[in-house]
């Protein structure tokens, strides 16, 4: 009781001159600061550091560059291959993506639009995929893909993402379609048009918002993936660029800053992709939680 | 562009009951084409594996020869492997940092910046930066902050003149397991720091008015009225911590690939070895079945528990 009194007077004094109120203001913006250098420098050390030699970045490892060089990057690009695994991130990538999310939003349509026998244990089956752990499926993958024929191909990696991306495909796209009124259907219907042609010509378009939410993230969780690369690519020439990286990384670990410039050229096109799409990004990554 | 020609709404006939609500009862097989090409697609590569996975944890098998029924051997033999036992500590102590770091320093830093503050767009853009890059990246910079001669770390006492506490962090079994937890703990914090953020948007201004009116103080106001009113946000965000926190494997397979001294390993990169150094296809299948039965567990644990406290 009498603690609660104190906090209570304490509040009534913060409240009256304004000066306490800035302190408190300056301390929080302190300890966001911090915040901001903790999760930030680490990766500003990494991309400032790329422009360094060898000798500059055991001297000076905090700084700015004095000298800025850029042999690092070409070494990095031709010996790390990395135009290479560029090529097969983006192919593997968005073929993943446009399969995920053509036949997710399908799915989609028909949960969230239709109403037939067994949908709710329909949905309900396909979004309990987000809970999988997917490195438990590792070795099976494998075997699965050896007996398929698939190992070492392009879509030993696409259908794996595809089928681990549906979930939250699938649960963004129905949730966001399910707000939509009745009413849209049914002038279309009396127009004459076939269920394909208004999912294609009415739904898609209206769901663009959720589209691109649901396009950026499954890029973004396919562009990073690393474990099932590891296992199912062994071929150099269908290497992605996680598992391109980690390799070149393991076989430079003497040389910081080449090993450094090759993770700069992966970071800065995924910075600026953050960057333009941030709101889709931010909204597909923690819309999971917020709507529960 | 809409068709309106007499035979297509003929067609359109079978699933209009003109009642306002729109069904396919009439034509099942349209439903069909709509969801068999991805309904098979997760079933193939998403569920099937993990009875795959059951099927060969009851063999012995090196991945060439002939496979050979042993029953439940590999399980007995898991359950006497310590290294199995300490991938399983690890797994859970990395649970354990997850969801004590990132959702405790998420939740007080989204309070923080909540008190609207001016270029909170610049601290939630710096906050979730980690989140979006690859883990990869994430891990291979980390191992260089971490590292005994060049690193970041080691250079940064040395500046502080605390040279002393300098070592080969992810060198040294006792030290590589805790510097692995906080950069687990770095990469993620951002994730819930905005997820916190944006429920606290939704906690109604009438109710923290109504508050001050009452005389309460900013930290009365925060414990008794917008904690309480974000609580499903953050019960939900405690499962979906650990679920994503039990699918680490990246970081470790390439900060420190499960040593010194197996004193990193968690129960994916123990799977990952036995089965890809070792050929132990058989042993690898029966460690992916239980790192299945112990993530489900753990969720639906969890689950149960925020379901019992959201009554």
């Amino acid at each position: 009781m009498q603690t609660r009194k104190r906090q209570m007077d304490h509040s009534t004094t913060i409240n009256i001159p304004g000066i306490k109120k800035r302190g408190r203001r300056t301390l929080i913006y302190l300890i966001l600061l911090l915040f901001s250098i903790v999760n930030g420098y680490p990766i500003i050390w990494m991309v400032m550091n790329s422009f360094k030699s060898s000798q500059e970045f055991s001297l000076n490892p905090f700084g700015l560059p004095i000298d800025w060089i850029f042999t690092n990057f070409r070494e990095a690009w031709f010996t790390a291959n990395i135009g290479t695994f560029f090529f097969n991130s983006i192919f593997i990538g968005l073929t993943a993506v446009l399969i995920a999310v053509i036949t997710g939003g399908l799915a989609a349509f028909f949960l969230s639009r239709f109403d037939f026998k067994g949908k709710k244990y329909l949905y309900g089956f396909l979004v309990v995929g987000l809970l999988i752990p997917i490195h438990s499926t590792l070795v099976p993958m494998y075997i699965l893909m050896q007996n398929l024929g698939m190992l070492n191909t392009y879509w030993a990696l696409i259908f794996p993402y595809v089928a681990f991306n549906l979930p939250i495909t699938i649960f963004l796209l129905t949730s966001f379609m399910s707000t939509f009124p009745k009413e849209i259907e049914e002038s279309a219907i009396m127009d004459g048009a076939g269920v394909f042609r208004i999912f294609w010509s009415i739904m898609l378009p209206m769901t663009k918002p959720a589209i691109a939410t649901a396009v950026v993230i499954n890029f973004i969780n396919n562009w990073n993936e690393f474990a099932f690369a590891l296992v199912l690519i062994s071929d150099e020439a269908l290497q992605t660029l996680p598992l391109g990286l980690a390799n070149f990384a393991g076989a430079y670990t003497t040389n910081y800053p080449a090993q450094m410039a090759g993770l700069t050229i992966v970071l800065i096109p995924t910075i600026i992709f953050y960057l333009v799409m941030e709101k889709q990004i931010v909204e597909g990554m923690t819309q999971g939680a917020v709507k529960g | 562009m809409l068709i309106s020609a007499p035979f297509i709404i003929v067609n359109v006939n079978g699933y209009y009951d003109g009642s306002g609500y729109v069904h396919l009862l009439n034509s099942p097989w349209k439903i069909a084409i709509g969801l068999l090409p991805p309904l098979l697609i997760y079933l193939i590569f998403s569920i099937i594996p993990i009875f795959i996975s059951f099927y060969y944890s009851f063999m012995s098998w090196d991945g060439f020869a002939d496979m050979q029924f042993i029953g439940l051997n590999n399980y007995i033999e898991a359950f006497k492997d310590s290294t199995f036992w300490r991938s399983v500590k690890n797994n859970i102590l990395v649970v354990l940092a997850s969801v004590i770091g990132q959702i405790s320093i998420g939740l007080t830093l989204a309070l923080l910046l909540n008190q609207k503050l001016s270029g909170g767009k610049f601290f939630r853009t710096i906050g979730f930066l980690p989140v979006v890059i690859s883990t990869v990246v994430i891990s291979i910079t980390w191992k260089m902050i971490y590292n005994s001669e060049d690193g970041m770390l080691n250079n940064f006492l040395g500046i502080i003149h605390l040279d002393f506490l300098a070592r080969n962090w992810l060198g040294n079994p006792e030290t590589a397991m805790y510097a692995i937890l906080i950069t687990i703990i770095w990469q993620f914090v951002g994730l819930y720091f905005i997820i916190f953020l944006s429920a606290l948007q939704t906690v109604p201004k009438e109710m923290l008015e109504a508050a001050v009116l009452d005389g309460a103080s900013e930290i009365q106001k925060t414990f008794y009225i917008t904690v309480p009113a974000i609580k499903n946000v953050i019960l939900v965000s405690i499962v979906l911590c650990i679920s994503g926190s039990l699918k680490t494997f990246d970081l470790i397979y390439v900060m420190t690939n499960g040593g010194p001294a197996h004193s990193t390993e968690v129960m994916a990169t123990y799977m990952y070895h036995e089965t890809f150094s070792g050929l132990n296809y058989g042993y690898g299948s029966t460690i992916s079945v239980l790192i299945f039965v112990f993530s489900l567990i753990l969720v639906f644990i969890t689950t149960k528990i925020i379901r019992i406290r959201q009554d």
